[in-house]
């Protein structure tokens, strides 16, 4: 299963990364939220590290919105889904492999957003940033589990990447939550009571997630059209 | 506001919700009984043209 | 078990009855029997319908939960039918517990919003069953419909504890511990009883809808298949 997963993901990078348009429409937005909470700010202000962290973590939530839309809809023409359906491995991989490549895309617009978030919007880095790394690590793999499997659902669908963020925002409020306590933490250099809990709770939305959608994606994503 | 009239507006709050709810049921009721009577119809008309 | 499904529904105006007069009852049990709380006076008494009204409205997305594996494991429409009814009533509640939460909160803290975990677990819900009902009316192959809803109500629900506990973690205001009085404890429980009737009547009548819907497009279906 993993080598088609990585097999799948390699396909999906390369188709949406040699077209350009597939990881620069996802940048852009994130990109722009950022710049656009910039304006709330007066010249000169620097915003609080909490509203900083909210709107980093808000940015990548509508990349990835895009992401998978994008990594989905490429098998919706010429029945390709059908080929990669009947192919000899697990359904599951194709879950796996849209998430790998899912994950791939989110990092690397992320590593755009965090200067564009220090940058724009008046922040510093602190000591702390090893746990905003590990944070950002734990949440990205919980956000791409629940992003490919609820990708598949949306796709077809004219208003997909609506229906996608609609169903999928408020699922992903733990890892949110925990990523601006810890992201706050990162940018203000004080960090509050309870950050263990809060990768814990991350690592147990990872699992749940991930099991759930082994178990689910096959019923999810199948040949009809 | 006299302390009473926070219990009233929950009251009011909750039953005007319900109250709504089962409005939109019963005209959903009305509908599919609308759609019963002419599939009804439709099957007597087959019925007496055999 | 099937055809306690499709029998079921005929209980609903029974048990919305019951609900209706068990309801009336508990307005002595919550206006005179019990105590006013010391603490936060009268508005206290909002609590007697916000805690039904959240317990039956978890209740309800824990039957989506259920009937949404029972859908993937048999693919019989009767269990999609229960999880849009129980979908639908859920949210109903779920709206109604944050309204009273809201309004319980505007009376002891002056906010409208506090970020309480059961607070903020009940509006994300009602969100993510909103999102849920949304899918339900795409236009979609119902067969297909039927599996999409039933993952969303899976993953959704299995997102309650965490939506929950991350919630806990995250705010900073916590309510005063109520201590219940015994006459208290009583009017909760016949209160959640007698919402527990009339959730049940509405959540049925709701089914019997959705089931009546099914079977009419079945033979519509049927009938352009004999004319075609």
């Amino acid at each position: 299963m993993l080598s088609a997963a990585l097999t799948i993901a390699r396909k999906d990078l390369t188709l949406t990364l040699g077209r350009g348009s597939g990881l620069v429409q996802a940048l852009l937005l994130g990109l722009l939220l950022v710049f656009v909470f910039s304006l709330s700010l007066q010249p000169g202000q620097r915003m609080t590290p909490q509203a900083a962290a909210a709107v980093f973590w808000m940015a990548s939530a509508f990349c990835q919105v895009l992401i998978f839309s994008t990594l989905y809809a490429h098998e919706e023409v010429n029945g390709q889904r059908q080929g990669l359906v009947l192919a000899p491995a697990p359904v599951q991989s194709i879950w796996l492999g849209k998430a790998l490549a899912g994950i791939g895309m989110l990092a690397a617009a992320q590593a755009l957003f965090i200067p564009a978030v220090i940058v724009f919007l008046g922040q510093n880095v602190s000591a702390l940033w090893p746990l905003g790394l590990g944070i950002l690590a734990i949440a990205d793999i919980g956000i791409v589990a629940a992003g490919s499997l609820l990708g598949a659902l949306s796709q077809g669908q004219s208003a997909k990447e609506s229906l996608l963020s609609i169903v999928l925002f408020p699922l992903l409020i733990p890892l949110f939550l925990g990523g601006i306590r810890i992201g706050t933490a990162v940018f203000s250099g004080a960090l509050a009571e309870g950050a263990q809990s809060w990768f814990g709770i991350a690592l147990a939305f990872d699992a749940i997630f991930v099991a759930a959608a082994l178990a689910l994606f096959p019923a999810v994503y199948n040949a009809e059209e | 506001m006299n302390s009473y009239e926070w219990i009233m507006y929950a009251g009011i709050a909750v039953w005007a919700g319900l109250g709504l709810y089962i409005f939109t049921l019963a005209r959903r009721q009305s509908a599919l009984s609308r759609r019963i009577a002419q599939m009804t119809r439709l099957a007597d008309e087959e019925a007496a043209e055999r | 078990m099937r055809n306690f499904l499709e029998k079921a529904p005929c209980a609903a105006p029974w048990l919305a009855l019951a609900g209706g007069l068990a309801l009336a009852a508990c307005q002595w049990l919550i206006f005179v029997y019990a105590p006013v709380e010391s603490t936060m006076g009268p508005p206290q008494k909002i609590f007697y319908l916000h805690l039904p009204l959240a317990w039956w409205g978890l209740i309800s997305f824990f039957v989506v939960f259920l009937s949404g594996i029972a859908y993937i494991y048999s693919r019989k429409p009767v269990w999609d039918a229960l999880s849009g009814a129980a979908a639908e009533v859920g949210l109903v509640l779920a709206v109604l517990a944050v309204l009273t939460g809201s309004i319980w909160a505007r009376h002891s803290w002056g906010l409208w919003w506090t970020w309480d975990a059961r607070l903020t677990t009940a509006l994300v819900m009602c969100f993510v069953y909103a999102g849920y009902l949304i899918v339900r009316g795409l236009d979609m192959q119902p067969g297909r419909k039927a599996l999409v809803c039933a993952v969303v109500g899976i993953v959704a629900f299995l997102d309650v504890p965490l939506v929950f506990l991350s919630a806990r973690l995250w705010s900073y205001i916590h309510p005063p511990s109520i201590s219940l009085e015994p006459e208290m404890k009583l009017t909760v429980a016949a209160c959640t009883g007698a919402f527990a009737l009339l959730w049940a009547g509405l959540t049925l009548f709701r089914f019997k809808l959705a089931l009546d819907a099914q079977r009419l497009d079945q033979s519509a279906m049927e009938r352009l298949m004999r004319r075609g």
